[in-house]
């Protein structure tokens, strides 16, 4: 797919030697060790014309050994570093909570939290420009479901071909998207849709598979699982790449909503470092906005203290700097309202099927 | 106050009781049962500091079986005993107080003692109170019952007995009283019970043993409380003194007049009054137009008030403090360890002062802990002359006091700055005074006075001082934890992974941690060697920068009387009260020193937290830097202090040459006064008068000097100086 799939083994752990070798100096120099890399908030994160996606900018921080929190993070670092090149050089590889478990053995290296390993994990991707697939490291986290008439080849553990059609080959709960969708991993072969739609929730999931709408609307189904995976949002923007396919993303009404969609299509803040293979710069949404809580009519909730917060903080927030994002925070923010994909089911278990979605299809010019 | 009297005498003491019961804290079931107890304890407490004996005093309370409301109480303590033939008048009479021409500093001053237990049990049951006593000096002990004849209101005794008396393991009791009342009371657990006021006591009565156990009808145990004395030192004998004109009210002051034995006016001035010299007596009749030489008896009551507003405008001597007896800040630390588990106590005890003629003494302890609750008030512990208040919190000058400390400033919440502050905290204030005015006759809470609010206050902001140093201090610690974990376990660890990574050699670590701590740590400590029977302190100095240093270390220590530094690793000279100093060698980088010394003649829980400071260039993490300003401002209290001192030694000088004169016989300082007053006497030939006049001139003086001191708003302890100055220095 890109020049990072490509690393070999080698020119991976000399960029993580790299690494060490910015702490050794230090030392050698007197001074404390340090790490540095890119700041990862949204104050450092660029529109990239030429990605058409959201990358980190060119402010860096430097994890210094000064306090006791920095030199455990440098230390830890160290071990993964270790840990890498020692599954490398065994052709082993790892899950990241395994790796959060293996690190009870690293004394003073252990990590606090899992959350704490992804993290630095992730900060060893950018500071080395190599992907986790690279340090054979891969997540736990579930991979989407998909229903459709979309048929794939992907390889399996006995390294075979093998070929399923996300309609005719699968049962209820669809063709699950395992976690490498790279080409070697999986190949798209055909489909006969006109666009994937990517759902927030399982329940309307399942409610558009019970309706048949993706056979009545010619529609490959997505189910996100709130916060999308890396590997969902690849094998959207593969599709997206590769069949042309528009991605229409039907999610809640509520903030954390439009932080999913920003993932999907502009790049995620903690993984902008591979936004341009994430990231889906067509895709659309398609609701629920917050003007539909008001022309549905939706049953809604009041806004929490929280959900305002996140709201003002993507008012700042480079990726929804467009005009229409803007129009809808601020209307959510005066409604002072949210409402979730199911509160469409007030008019009945077929509404969305049969009015909703058919409705704003034909405003996105889609049917 | 003589119609008052024979006016109670002929009321029916149950309809006095009953429509006093509130002031005489029997006023509901739950109360009567503390009441009791406290009434019992007090005297106790008293009798056994009069007799210079560390009281154990024991209070056991049983339910009676088949009477929800009733309660037996039964109160022993250790003290002297009560000579046979006064139980009946301490037991039975109601106005058998305190003796009348002198004041002193008792718990007695609150509640009507002993009788109203005796009165309320033959009310509410009908029952007796059974009194045991036995003195040293006799071979057995009195058995008696009081009841109280409701129509003399007078005390008769029944069944009155002599015998031996045993304890439980069957040895004779030499001396002591058991008192037993059983009485329409409950017993509840709380904020207001038994338990509470005897824990509170506890705290301001360091040197006495108290228990509690509570039985239910059928004799299990619902309650229980130890509380064994932190101290073997007694409180210091409080002296009577004679009240203070400023004090007097009109009604007092005529009684004392009509009561009066002098022949001369002057002679009841000097003879009746604290702080009344001569000279002083003189102004004070010139000023009120009295002749000198009228009969007290004689003088009418607009001359009387005539002579209550002369008293103000006239020079006085200041009243002697030391009939009060604080409990002194180290105890109530003690006290106060005992009773609440904590991480930092901070106590205060102001010099004594004086308002409105009475003197009083403030001290105030606050203790922070872990494991009191943080979201609610913290706990307010009040205390008049050791004698815990249990009830009106809220309208009382100490809370008042509390409250109107800016909170915030010293970590605790303190929502809107109103009311009681928030936070895992307790804060005690005891005021010790010869007169404690109550806003009502409850006595439970303390009426306002400015002077008294502001000594607290005073004392308040210094534990709050304390106690944000103290949060200061231990995030430094803290800080500093962490640094030297970085650079002695961290680093050295990524140094080692590194190399192994890359195949490469370790680096030499020294200056790289130069580079990250690049500061001076100091890090202090106290603890007791009980083997030794010291308490041990160190002061350790960590040069983590690339610069030699050099510095003088300071420290705060308890200088008093009784208490020195011992085993000196470096010697160390004074510097001032309470705070010693080491000069230092240089120390080179990468280099520590310790300074290690013992403190002799303190207890175990004395001394746990001390401050550092030092005089040198740049920081020290965990001391803080000398202000000399203040340091200066030290010595000058300290001279003042000595001055003080001298002037009191040369006071008890004059006041035995007084007394000679007063004993003598009236006429002869009715020969004095004449003396005086003649400008022709022959004064060479007169010895004496010329030493009376010198004497007068000097008191004079004095009095000048002792009023500037008192007025002295510098007139804080030395530590809240140093404390102060990191105020200014402003640090946070």
């Amino acid at each position: 797919m890109n020049s990072s799939r490509n690393k070999t083994n080698e020119s991976v752990v000399s960029s993580l030697h790299e690494v060490a070798e910015e702490m050794h100096n230090k030392m050698m120099r007197g001074t404390a060790p340090t790490m540095s890399l890119p700041v990862r908030t949204k104050k450092n994160i660029e529109f990239n014309k030429r990605l058409g996606v959201f990358k980190y900018g060119k402010k860096r921080s430097i994890r210094d050994a000064t306090s006791l929190r920095s030199a455990n993070q440098l230390l830890r670092a160290l071990h993964i570093i270790e840990f890498i090149e020692e599954m490398i050089n065994s052709g082993k590889s790892s899950t990241l909570r395994e790796m959060y478990y293996i690190s009870e053995g690293w004394g003073h290296g252990k990590f606090g939290s899992q959350n704490e390993s992804n993290n630095l994990a992730e900060d060893l991707e950018i500071v080395t420009k190599c992907m986790r697939e690279d340090f054979k490291l891969r997540p736990e986290e579930d991979g989407a479901r998909m229903i459709g008439d979309i048929t794939i080849n992907e390889r399996n553990r006995k390294g075979d071909w093998m070929r399923i059609n996300a309609r005719d080959d699968v049962g209820d709960s669809g063709y699950g998207v395992p976690y490498n969708v790279e080409s070697e991993k999986l190949r798209l072969i055909a489909n006969d849709v006109d666009f994937i739609m990517a759902i927030e929730t399982g329940g309307m999931f399942d409610r558009l598979v019970e309706n048949g709408f993706d056979e009545e609307h010619r529609a490959g189904l997505l189910h996100l699982k709130g916060q999308p995976a890396r590997s969902t949002r690849r094998i959207m923007k593969r599709m997206n790449e590769e069949w042309n396919l528009p991605i229409i993303v039907f999610l809640d009404g509520d903030p954390w909503s439009f932080r999913i969609f920003a993932s999907i299509a502009y790049g995620a803040i903690k993984t902008a470092h591979i936004s341009e293979y994430l990231a889906t710069p067509s895709a659309t949404y398609l609701g629920i906005t917050a003007d539909d809580i008001l022309a549905y009519d939706l049953p809604s909730d009041d806004l929490s203290s929280k959900d305002i917060e996140a709201l003002k903080a993507e008012l700042t927030d480079p990726r929804f700097a467009d005009g229409w994002w803007q129009n809808q925070i601020n209307m959510m923010l005066d409604l002072g309202k949210k409402a979730e994909q199911q509160s469409l089911a007030k008019y009945g278990l077929d509404f969305v099927t049969d009015t909703y979605l058919p409705e704003k299809l034909a405003e996105l010019g889609l049917i | 106050m003589v119609s008052t009297r024979s006016k109670m005498q002929q009321a029916s003491i149950s309809e006095f009781f009953e429509k006093n019961k509130h002031f005489l804290g029997f006023d509901t079931l739950n109360r009567s049962i503390i009441t009791a107890t406290k009434e019992s304890v007090d005297n106790s407490l008293d009798a056994c500091e009069e007799a210079r004996l560390l009281p154990d005093i024991h209070i056991e309370i049983r339910k009676v079986k088949g009477k929800s409301d009733e309660l037996v109480m039964i109160s022993q303590d250790n003290g002297p005993g009560i000579p046979p033939d006064s139980i009946t008048k301490v037991f039975g009479s109601l106005l058998f107080g305190s003796r009348f021409h002198t004041i002193r500093q008792t718990r007695g001053q609150q509640g009507i003692g002993i009788t109203g237990v005796v009165m309320y049990s033959q009310l509410t049951t009908g029952k007796k109170t059974r009194v045991i006593s036995k003195v040293k000096q006799e071979a057995t002990a009195v058995y008696v019952d009081i009841g109280l004849d409701t129509k003399k209101n007078k005390a008769i005794s029944s069944n009155r007995k002599r015998n031996h008396w045993f304890n439980s393991d069957g040895e004779i009791i030499e001396h002591g009283v058991k008192v037993q009342a059983h009485m329409k009371a409950k017993y509840q657990r709380g904020k207001q019970s038994v338990h509470q006021y005897l824990r509170m006591t506890s705290i301001v009565n360091p040197h006495a043993s108290l228990s509690l156990i509570v039985y239910d009808e059928d004799g299990a145990v619902i309650d229980e409380g130890d509380w064994p004395r932190v101290t073997d030192v007694l409180p210091h004998p409080v002296k009577e003194i004679r009240p203070h004109p400023h004090g007097q009210e009109i009604g007092s002051f005529q009684r004392f007049l009509r009561d009066s034995v002098e022949r001369k006016m002057t002679s009841f001035l000097r003879h009746n009054f604290s702080g009344v010299s001569m000279r002083a007596a003189r102004e004070i009749l010139l000023k009120s137009e009295i002749d000198e030489s009228r009969k007290p008896g004689s003088i009418t009551a607009p001359e009387a008030q005539a002579m209550l507003v002369a008293f103000k405008k006239v020079k006085l001597l200041a009243p002697p403090t030391d009939c009060l007896s604080p409990i002194e800040d180290l105890l109530i630390k003690k006290g106060l360890s005992k009773a609440i588990d904590s991480k930092f106590v901070s106590t205060v005890t102001r010099s004594p002062s004086v308002a409105g003629g009475n003197p009083f003494q403030v001290e105030v302890g606050l203790i922070f802990g872990t494991d009191l609750p943080s979201d609610s008030p913290v706990e307010v512990l009040r205390v008049a002359n050791r004698v815990p208040l249990m009830y009106q919190q809220g309208g009382c000058l100490l809370t008042k006091s509390i409250e109107s400390v800016d909170w915030k400033k010293y970590g605790l919440e303190h929502p809107g700055g109103r009311g009681v502050p928030k936070g895992p905290a307790a804060i005690l204030v005891h005021l010790a005074s010869t007169h404690v005015q109550f806003t009502s006759e409850a006595k439970e809470a303390l009426s306002d006075n400015e002077e008294v609010f502001n000594e607290i206050r005073l004392a308040l902001q210094e534990v709050g001082r304390g106690l944000r140093n103290h949060k200061r201090k231990s995030k430094q610690r803290e800080k500093a934890l962490e640094k030297f974990e970085l650079v002695n376990v961290i680093l050295p660890e990524i140094s080692a992974k590194c190399s192994a990574i890359l195949g490469r050699e370790e680096p030499d670590l020294a200056p790289v941690i130069t580079s990250i701590m690049n500061a001076v740590f100091s890090e202090e400590m106290s603890e007791w060697d009980s083997n030794e029977k010291v308490t041990k302190c160190s002061i350790k100095l960590f040069n983590y920068t690339s610069r030699p240093r050099q510095y003088t270390i300071l420290a705060t220590w308890p200088e008093r009387e009784g208490v020195e530094i011992v085993n000196e690793n470096i010697e160390g000279r004074r510097e001032a009260r309470g705070l010693r100093k080491w000069k230092l060698e240089t120390l080179q980088p990468s280099e520590n020193l310790e300074i290690s010394f013992s403190i002799d003649g303190l207890s175990k829980g004395d001394w746990t937290q001390f401050d550092v400071f030092f005089r040198g260039s740049g920081e020290i993490i965990g001391a803080m830097k000398l202000d000399e300003k203040i340091l200066e401002e030290i010595r000058r209290e300290e001279m003042a202090a000595i001055e003080e001192e001298m002037v009191a030694a040369e006071h008890v000088a004059d006041e035995v040459m007084g007394s000679d004169i007063d004993d003598s016989k009236d006429l002869d300082s009715a020969e004095l006064d004449e003396a005086l007053n003649s400008p022709l006497g022959d004064v060479s030939s007169e010895t004496t008068v010329v030493e009376g006049i010198e004497e007068n001139g000097a008191e004079d003086s004095e009095t000048l000097n002792r009023e500037e001191i008192t007025d002295d708003p510098t007139n804080s302890t030395r530590q809240s100086k140093l404390f102060e100055d990191k105020e200014w220095s402003g640090e946070e």
